[in-house]
């Protein structure tokens, strides 16, 4: 751990540390509170009655637990978020075997259209799904892939590519090239070498391209919502406002789908919010 | 610098020992191309292609049941500069991801600071700040939209029960207030990303470096801005640069929160374009805003081109 | 161990192809070549849409050996985005149930309703859908079902106020609904937000001798009548008589207050009692009166028709369009639908049925005198999408003049 700012003060100051410390971890505590404000908001209103939604109130007089399992009956609710994993875990799939080969070896070796890859990895970063839907569409429609998962992985791990290409690619150089060389002289091969040594020192880099693309791919919106059709083939995202209808409000169901949809990210994070920061680490200083 | 050594020499390694077990040139020459293939190829495919199709699209003429009906010329082009709406919307867009990503960025220097700091929780903290990534755009689009209901909505009610408000303001009902608040959903959403990415550079600063400062007699804020700061720059421009394309390509927020109304009072580009196709009814017209859009991206991956540039001097 | 890593990437490949593959084979049966098998999209009316078509695709099915439905159900909020995306992409569903015709019509997508429906089936549709389901003298579409608006009034308030009619001029409207301000009501819940403002300013605007064409069928968007209308409007909102912001606000809205008893007055269809009241009072004390005219002499109610388009699809599929058409708008079939739907017939042979209801029946007994929106000129989609976009804000920031010019210049573009 390094050392901060505040830490420094501190020890520069002899002062009441306690008064501080009790200051920064309220303050703190009042910041995290503020960030999951909403999402408690979205919880009670997931536990209200569909007749005490439209009522200031701001807890419902029954709490109607029973909401998150009617919602499972309201609508297909698994399929789509079967849809949903399924989509956001091959996309992350294809992004890592696609990427990881890439980012390694410009990372490790000079050769004629490597400034002209890494250029293209910037430029398109900057490209979003969003302002190209109409072209996606088109396109889609002209290899026959709409309302097809396989457009939805496609398009969703082309677009987190050049991220996860920019971030591993940082990862990759700042490992000490050593490391690989004597695997290489234990007669070990180019591919036994990357996955043998580079790839176990390069976790935090490989999560932080996967929790980017699953994350990406899983809350993607527009692209979806333009190019499947059919219910059972609908991501989680397209499936939870169709609650709210221009005649139907149940608000109860879509927020209680949001949780269900959020829960897993966040437990998700949890377990991995170590190697997230190490692996933005290598990518901002590269 | 030290990289750049550490990396041609590396490739010269490499380079000698397959040849020297293989010895065939010709598959020597290809075998980047092997390992950067198949990410050129996807991003081919599925990036590029749709810059074509769309351009493609905006010269096209497309009839309202979404027919297509041949050539346009340029007559969706100069359609969509005869909106009205246009000047507005694109002003609009460029205020909307200034404001968003600035704000974003102050905020997330000083929540970065905070969860560096040691503090009883600090863990349970980080893991609250995440939450707001962990959920869809979208989702928490709906969650804000839904506290900003004129009748029932949780602000309005916290506000009158603190006697801030004597009646129910509509928040998202005036362009003004709605565009503040989406700009604040913006910011909100943008904040976990942007403030893990600098915690991770202030993590890269060594101890060694404060120790330095102290030394010498600097106070918090000069040591901040003289030295954590400038070494934060890296962070900085990937958080920044990240933030820029995500909020200047927001559909959910704005679409879920106001459709860009009243009006177009609250659109961006974005919305415009989905507007123009799916309410004026007109697909070769948005073809070409969406074209527009393109342009304004790529105006800024020039600003970006430069400023990488920038940093390799800095590195 | 290399090994092992090619055999992890072949599984995930695996699993990737494989898996979209299946979802991809599972549903080819769709728009495919099989001329027993055809693509219906409905629109999502409530939750109980889906059962009903469910239920009715099975007996189709069991009684059709051999004919299969594919049934996608889309809500009304999506519906024009996939509609597009259908045309564009030629996947066209064989049916589809929507609130245009007219420029799948002009473009030849669709057949004329000759084609796809028995002459009986045909000849019971009752005239006044017939006219409006025509392009260019040929019927193309099959009515679906009908709504009309009416003036609901919350008859507690009334009272309260000290009102015993509802109103039937205009001068009555604002000076009742002043009277229900008094009493700390919102006097006109007036939705002018982007979900339906065509229907609610046609509701005014027609009973003030305006509507969207003039006389030789022109659009006529920025008439002075039509102006007259929205200054009206605008006064009931600067003088507080409505909600708040009728510029952003949709009528679910407006009806959810009005069920709360919140609202004094609010214009909407026969979906209203079990769509917006029931579900939250349904002890809720309310009238049903004729839209309210200017000058009091004529009461025009607005008339909404949805209909069911049959796409050619490259002819194969006529055979058993028709069948399922067919079965469809047999009586009791039929019947059922509204019945659930709460929405008014279009045959002749189901009027009946609603009729007994005295709820139903005033909105039956309203249809002949209904005025419909241009639904067979191509160019209402755009001028409606032009509409909802930008009419609200006449009665907010913007001028109405200069709005309905706006409006009248995207129709005139579009033909």
């Amino acid at each position: 751990m390094t050392a901060t700012t505040v830490r420094t003060k501190a020890a520069a100051k002899p002062k009441p540390v306690s008064f501080r410390k009790v200051i920064l971890t309220g303050v703190a505590w009042l910041v995290g509170l503020a960030f999951v404000a909403p999402y408690l908001e979205m919880l009670v209103t997931a536990l209200k009655p569909e007749h005490e939604l439209m009522r200031s109130s701001y807890l419902p007089t029954k709490w109607e637990w029973s909401n998150f399992v009617d919602v499972w009956r309201a609508a297909p609710i698994w399929q789509n978020m079967k849809v949903s994993l399924l989509v956001a875990g091959a996309a992350t799939i294809v992004t890592l075997l696609c990427g990881l080969p890439a980012a390694y070896y410009t990372a490790r070796n000079r050769f004629r259209g490597r400034n002209a890859f890494l250029l293209l990895i910037l430029i398109t970063q900057m490209f979003a799904p969003t302002a190209l839907v109409i072209g996606i569409y088109r396109e889609m429609v002209a290899l026959n892939l709409t309302d097809t998962l396989l457009s939805l992985i496609l398009v969703n791990a082309a677009f987190n590519l050049p991220f996860c290409v920019w971030i591993l690619h940082g990862y990759f150089a700042s490992i000490p090239k050593e490391l690989e060389e004597a695997a290489f002289l234990d007669g070990a091969g180019r591919i036994k070498a990357l996955v043998r040594v580079t790839l176990p020192i390069s976790m935090p880099g490989v999560v932080t391209a996967v929790v980017y693309t699953f994350i990406g791919a899983w809350n993607e919106y527009i692209v979806a919502l333009t190019i499947t059709s059919s219910p059972n083939r609908q991501p989680l995202t397209v499936a939870i406002p169709s609650f709210v209808t221009q005649y139907q409000e149940h608000w109860q169901y879509l927020f209680a789908t949001s949780l269900i949809a959020i829960v897993p990210v966040v437990i998700l994070f949890v377990f991995i919010e170590r190697y997230l920061i190490g692996g933005l680490t290598a990518g901002s200083i590269k | 610098m030290q990289d750049t050594d550490v990396r041609t020499r590396g490739a010269r390694a490499t380079a000698r020992a397959p040849r020297a077990r293989t010895g065939r040139r010709l598959g020597q020459a290809l075998i980047p191309y092997v390992w950067i293939g198949p990410a050129t190829l996807l991003i081919a495919v599925v990036v590029l292609w749709p810059v074509v199709e769309m351009i493609r699209t905006s010269l096209q003429k497309i009839s309202s049941s979404g027919v297509t009906l041949g050539s346009n010329g340029t007559t969706n082009y100069s359609d969509l500069f005869d909106e009205g709406d246009l000047v507005h919307v694109v002003v609009r867009t460029l205020l909307w991801v200034a404001g968003v990503v600035i704000v974003t960025m102050v905020i997330s220097l000083a929540l970065a600071q905070l969860l560096n700091a040691r503090f009883p929780g600090r863990r349970v903290v980080r893991w609250a700040v995440i939450v707001p990534w962990a959920a869809s755009v979208l989702m928490t689009a709906l969650v804000w939209k839904w506290m900003l209901d004129n009748y029932f909505g949780v602000v309005n009610e916290v506000l009158l029960d603190l006697h801030v408000l004597h009646k129910p303001v509509n928040w998202l009902a005036h362009p003004d207030q709605a565009m503040l608040w989406m700009m604040w959903v913006a910011v909100f959403v943008s904040l976990p990303f942007a403030s893990f990415v600098i915690l991770a550079g202030l993590q890269t600063i060594p101890g060694e470096v404060y120790e330095a400062a102290r030394v010498d007699g600097s106070g918090t804020f000069r040591t901040y801005f003289r030295i954590t700061l400038p070494m934060l720059r890296p962070a900085l421009l990937i958080a920044a640069i990240i933030n820029v394309i995500n909020v200047f390509n927001s559909f959910p927020i704005i679409w879920a929160m106001t459709q860009g109304g009243p009006g177009h009072a609250t659109d961006t580009t974005t919305t415009f374009m989905y507007k123009i196709a799916f309410f004026d009814q007109n697909v070769g017209e948005s073809a070409a805003m969406a074209v527009v859009n393109f342009a304004l991206v790529l105006v800024m991956v020039l600003l970006y081109l430069r400023a990488s540039r920038w940093r390799e001097e800095v590195r | 161990m290399k090994r092992h890593l090619i055999g992890v990437i072949a599984a995930g490949l695996t699993v990737t192809l494989g898996m979209t593959g299946c979802s991809k084979g599972s549903s080819s049966g769709g728009g495919g070549g099989d001329s027993k098998t055809i693509k219906f999209v409905a629109a999502i009316y409530d939750d109980n849409t889906k059962g009903y078509w469910d239920g009715l695709i099975k007996d189709f099915e069991a009684a059709n050996k051999g004919y299969k439905v594919n049934l996608e159900m889309v809500d009304w909020t999506q519906m024009d985005a996939k509609v597009k995306t259908y045309v564009q992409t030629k996947q066209t569903p064989d049916i589809l149930n929507y609130n245009a015709f007219s420029d799948f019509a002009r473009d030849g997508l669709t057949y004329p309703a000759s084609e796809v429906v028995s002459p009986q089936v045909l000849s019971d549709f009752t005239p006044t859908f017939v006219d409006q389901t025509k392009y260019n003298g040929t019927q193309y579409a099959l009515p679906f079902i009908a709504s009309a608006r009416l003036l609901f009034f919350n008859k507690d308030l009334f009272k309260k106020a000290g009102i015993t009619n509802p109103p039937s001029t205009w001068a009555e409207v604002k000076s009742d609904a002043q009277k229900l301000k008094a009493k700390g009501a919102v006097g006109y819940g007036l939705p002018l937000g982007p979900e339906e403002s065509q229907a609610e300013f046609y509701s005014w605007a027609m009973n003030d001798g305006g509507g969207w064409v003039d006389s030789s069928g022109k659009w006529a968007i920025n008439q002075p009548a039509n102006v007259d209308t929205l200054n009206f409007l605008r006064d009931l909102t600067k003088s507080g008589l409505t909600q708040p912001n009728p510029e952003t606000t949709d009528r679910k809205t407006v009806f959810n207050q009005f069920a709360q008893g919140k609202v004094g007055m609010g214009i909407n269809g026969p979906f209203t009692r079990a769509g917006f009241i029931d579900p939250v009072n349904k002890n809720l004390n309310y009238g049903i009166a004729p839209l309210p005219s200017k000058d009091g002499s004529v009461h025009n109610t607005l008339g909404v028709v949805d209909v069911l388009n049959a796409f050619k699809n490259g002819g194969k599929n006529k055979d058993a369009v028709t069948k399922f058409l067919n079965y469809f708008y047999q009586q009791q079939n039929y019947a059922k639908f509204l019945k659930l739907e709460n929405f008014l017939p279009t045959t002749k042979s189901a009027g009946s049925a609603l009729s007994s209801d005295p709820y139903y029946k005033q909105f039956v007994d309203a249809l002949p005198q209904a005025k419909f929106a241009p639904t067979s000129n191509p160019a209402w989609s755009a001028v409606a999408g032009a509409v909802k976009q930008s009419m609200g804000t006449a009665v907010a920031s913007g001028d109405p003049k200069k709005v309905l010019d706006g409006i009248q210049k995207t129709a005139e573009k579009n033909g």
